[in-house]
C-alpha cells in the first residue's frame, strides 16, 4: 500500500499527468462535438446517408457513442502514462533509488500496475462524468431523452472503464519490455494508431489469399482490434463476439504484467 | 538525528565482501574480491577508473547480481534487510531524481515507499542545508545541490551504514570541505562510512582505512598510515647543499640514488636522513636543508596499481 501511494505521488509531483489529462480533455471535446453532430444527423433521419445501421442507428446506440466520446485518444493517453511510470525510472535514473528503497522488485512492479489501474479509473471517471453531463443535456435538448436507463449505454460505459484500466496496465507492461522512453512511446503509438489499419489490411489480404472469411476473425489477436471488438459489442459476421476481445485484452495485460515482473527481477540496474 | 544521536538499529554495522565476482561477456569486472569495512571509521574505496568500484557497490546494494560470492551489510544480504533504508543509506549518481520534480517531493516519494513519516523529508533537507531550495525543481539544481539531495535521501532512514560512490565529483572546494566534515561527523557517531573515489588527495584527508582495488582485484586494505608505510620504507630524503657534486658522489658510494630537481634540491632514495647527514659531514658538505618527504597516498596508489590501471 505504501508503494502504491509512492507511485501515485510520483505521478502527482510531475507535469505528465495534467499534460496528458489536458490532451485527453481536448480530444474529448473534439470527439464530443463530432459525435453530437453525427447523432443529430443519424437520429434526424439521415442514418443511411451517414452510414449508420443496426444498433448504431438507434437512439441508445448514439447515446452510448456520445457518452464514451474521446475514448480513442483517451486510451492512448492512459497507455502513455503507464509507459512513463516505468520508463521515467530509467530515463531519470530513479530506478536506483526506487530499488534501493524496495529491493523486492516484484512489489514495485505490482504497485505500478495497481497505481496504473487506479489512474485509468480516474481518467475514465472524469471523462465519463463530463460526457454524461454534456451528453444528457445535448440528447434532451435534441429531443431524444438522456437514455441513462438503457443497457446499451450501461454496457458501453462499463467496457469503456475496462478499456481504460487495461490500456494503462498494458502501458506499464510495454515500459518494462522497452525501458528506452522514446522507443517505448513510439512503439506504443505506432501499435495503437497505425497498427489497426495495417492489421485489418493484412487480414483482408490473407483472407482473400486463403479464400476464407473465418480468418478475418483472428485480427482480434491485435490489442487495438480486440479493444474495438470489446467496446463495440455489436454482432458482426467478420468479427468475433465482444467477450473474445475482452479476454484477449485481459490476456495481454496479464502477460505484459508477468513478463514485466520477470524481466525487472533479473535486470542489472547500472 | 540532528543532535548527533541516533536510535540503534540491530546489526554490527559491518560490511563484508567475500569472494565477490562479476563476469560480463568479455570482462571480469570484479574478480574474487574480499574485504571488510568497520563501523566508526571512514573507509576509502580506491581504484583507477574502470577498476570495478561502482560494480562492487552495486552488487553490495542488490542492484547488480553477482556471478558468484557474497556481500553482506549487518550480516545480511541487502535484499534480505527488512527495512533497508533504516540500515543503509546510499548515494550513487548525482543525477538520480526526476528533472521536473522538486527536491522535497523527491524525498517525499521515498518516504512514502519506505513507510517513513513525511516530515522526515524536511528534516534531512535541513541537515544538508538544502531547505532554501526545497521547492525548486531538480533540473535547476547545481551539481553540489544534487549531491546534497542525494545525501539527504540517504539519511532519510537514519541508517547505521552509509555508502557513497564518488561523492566529491563535481563539487567546488567549499562543497568538498562540507562533505568531508559531514562524513567524518557521521563516522564519529559510530556509523560505517564507505566512500569510493579516485581523488587521492581528498581521500588522504578523509579516510581512516582504505581498500585499494585494480582490475577488479584487491590490491591492499588497512588503515591509511599502515598502507602508506608498508609501501615506502623510509621515504625519500630532500637535501640542499652548495657542495652538491661532492655530496652526490659520496651518497652514490653509499648505494643511494640521487636525482637533482630544478630548484637545486637533491632527492635521495635508498638511504635514510641520518645516513645522508653523516655522509655530508664526512664529505665536508655544508647542509642548508635536510628532511624526509612524507609519502602521499597518490604515490603509494600509483606504485600499487602500476600497470593494472587503464582500459581493459
Amino acid at each position: 500500500m505504501n508503494l502504491v501511494r509512492s507511485e501515485l505521488l510520483k505521478i502527482r509531483t510531475t507535469n505528465a499527468w495534467w499534460l496528458l489529462g489536458l490532451g485527453a480533455f481536448l480530444s474529448l471535446v473534439l470527439a464530443f462535438a463530432f459525435n453530437a453532430f453525427y447523432a443529430h444527423q443519424v437520429l434526424g433521419g439521415n442514418a443511411e446517408e451517414f452510414g449508420a445501421s443496426g444498433e448504431a442507428a438507434t437512439v441508445a446506440g448514439q447515446a452510448a457513442n456520445i457518452y464514451t466520446s474521446g475514448q480513442f485518444l483517451g486510451l492512448l493517453f492512459v497507455m502513455l502514462i503507464g509507459i512513463l511510470m516505468v520508463t521515467n525510472e530509467f530515463f531519470h535514473q530513479t530506478a536506483t533509488t526506487t530499488f534501493l528503497t524496495t529491493p523486492r522488485r516484484t512489489s514495485v512492479i505490482v504497485a505500478k500496475l495497481i497505481a496504473a489501474s487506479l489512474l485509468g479509473f480516474a481518467f475514465w471517471l472524469v471523462t465519463t462524468l463530463i460526457n454524461l453531463a454534456a451528453g444528457a443535456i445535448f440528447l434532451t435538448v435534441d429531443g431524444h431523452g438522456a437514455q441513462l436507463g438503457e443497457w446499451t449505454v450501461h454496457r458501453a460505459l462499463l467496457f469503456n472503464l475496462l478499456a481504460y484500466a487495461i490500456w494503462t496496465i498494458l502501458g506499464v507492461g510495454i515500459g518494462t519490455l522497452i525501458p528506452n522512453q522514446l522507443g517505448a512511446v513510439i512503439t506504443a503509438a505506432v501499435l495503437y494508431l497505425v497498427g489497426t489499419q495495417v492489421v485489418q489490411l493484412l487480414f483482408l489480404a490473407l483472407s482473400a489469399w486463403l479464400d476464407s472469411q473465418a480468418i478475418l476473425k483472428w485480427q482480434v489477436v491485435w490489442p487495438a482490434v480486440a479493444s474495438l471488438v470489446m467496446i463495440s459489442g455489436e454482432k458482426s459476421d467478420i468479427l468475433p463476439a465482444w467477450w473474445v476481445g475482452a479476454l484477449v485484452l485481459i490476456g495481454y495485460a496479464l502477460a505484459s504484467g508477468v513478463v514485466g515482473v520477470l524481466i525487472t527481477r533479473r535486470r542489472d540496474i547500472a | 538525528m540532528s543532535d548527533g544521536q541516533r536510535s540503534p538499529t540491530p546489526g554490527d554495522g559491518q560490511i563484508v565482501v567475500s569472494g565477490l565476482t562479476k563476469q560480463y561477456k568479455n570482462l571480469r569486472a570484479v574478480d574474487d574480491l574480499s574485504f571488510a569495512v568497520r563501523p566508526g571509521r571512514v573507509t576509502g574505496f580506491l581504484g583507477p577508473n574502470g577498476a570495478g568500484k561502482t560494480t562492487t557497490l552495486r552488487m553490495l546494494l542488490n542492484l547488480v547480481t553477482p556471478t558468484s560470492g557474497s556481500a553482506t551489510i549487518d550480516g545480511r544480504r541487502y535484499a534480505d534487510l527488512t527495512d533497508p533504508l533504516r540500515h543503509v543509506g546510499a548515494v550513487l549518481e548525482a543525477s538520480s531524481a526526476h528533472k521536473g520534480r522538486t527536491g522535497i517531493n523527491h524525498l517525499r516519494v521515498i518516504c512514502a515507499a519506505a513507510g517513513l513519516p513525511r516530515g522526515r523529508a524536511d528534516e534531512v533537507l535541513e541537515l544538508v542545508g538544502l531547505t532554501p531550495a526545497a521547492k525548486r525543481k531538480f533540473k535547476g539544481y547545481s551539481l553540489g545541490m544534487k549531491q546534497r539531495l542525494g545525501i539527504a535521501a540517504a539519511m532519510l532512514g537514519d541508517p547505521r551504514v552509509l555508502i557513497l560512490d564518488e561523492p566529491a565529483n563535481g563539487l567546488d572546494p567549499e562543497g568538498i570541505r562540507w562533505m568531508r566534515g559531514f562524513l567524518k561527523g557521521l563516522a564519529a557517531q559510530g556509523r560505517t562510512v564507505l566512500v569510493s573515489s579516485h581523488l587521492l588527495s581528498e581521500m588522504q584527508l578523509l579516510a581512516d582505512d582504505v581498500v585499494i582495488i585494480a582490475a577488479g582485484k584487491l590490491v591492499r586494505q588497512g588503515p591509511v598510515e599502515q598502507v602508506m608505510s608498508s609501501m615506502t620504507a623510509g621515504g625519500r630524503v630532500r637535501v640542499r647543499t652548495p657542495q652538491a657534486d661532492e655530496l652526490v658522489a659520496a651518497l652514490r658510494e653509499q648505494g643511494a640514488t640521487v636525482t637533482p630537481d630544478e630548484h637545486g634540491v637533491l632527492l635521495v632514495d635508498g638511504v635514510d636522513a641520518p645516513t645522508v647527514g653523516r655522509t655530508a659531514l664526512a664529505a665536508k658538505a655544508e647542509l642548508h636543508e635536510l628532511g624526509t618527504e612524507r609519502p602521499d597516498l597518490e604515490r603509494v596508489f600509483l606504485e600499487l596499481t602500476a600497470g593494472k590501471a587503464g582500459i581493459r
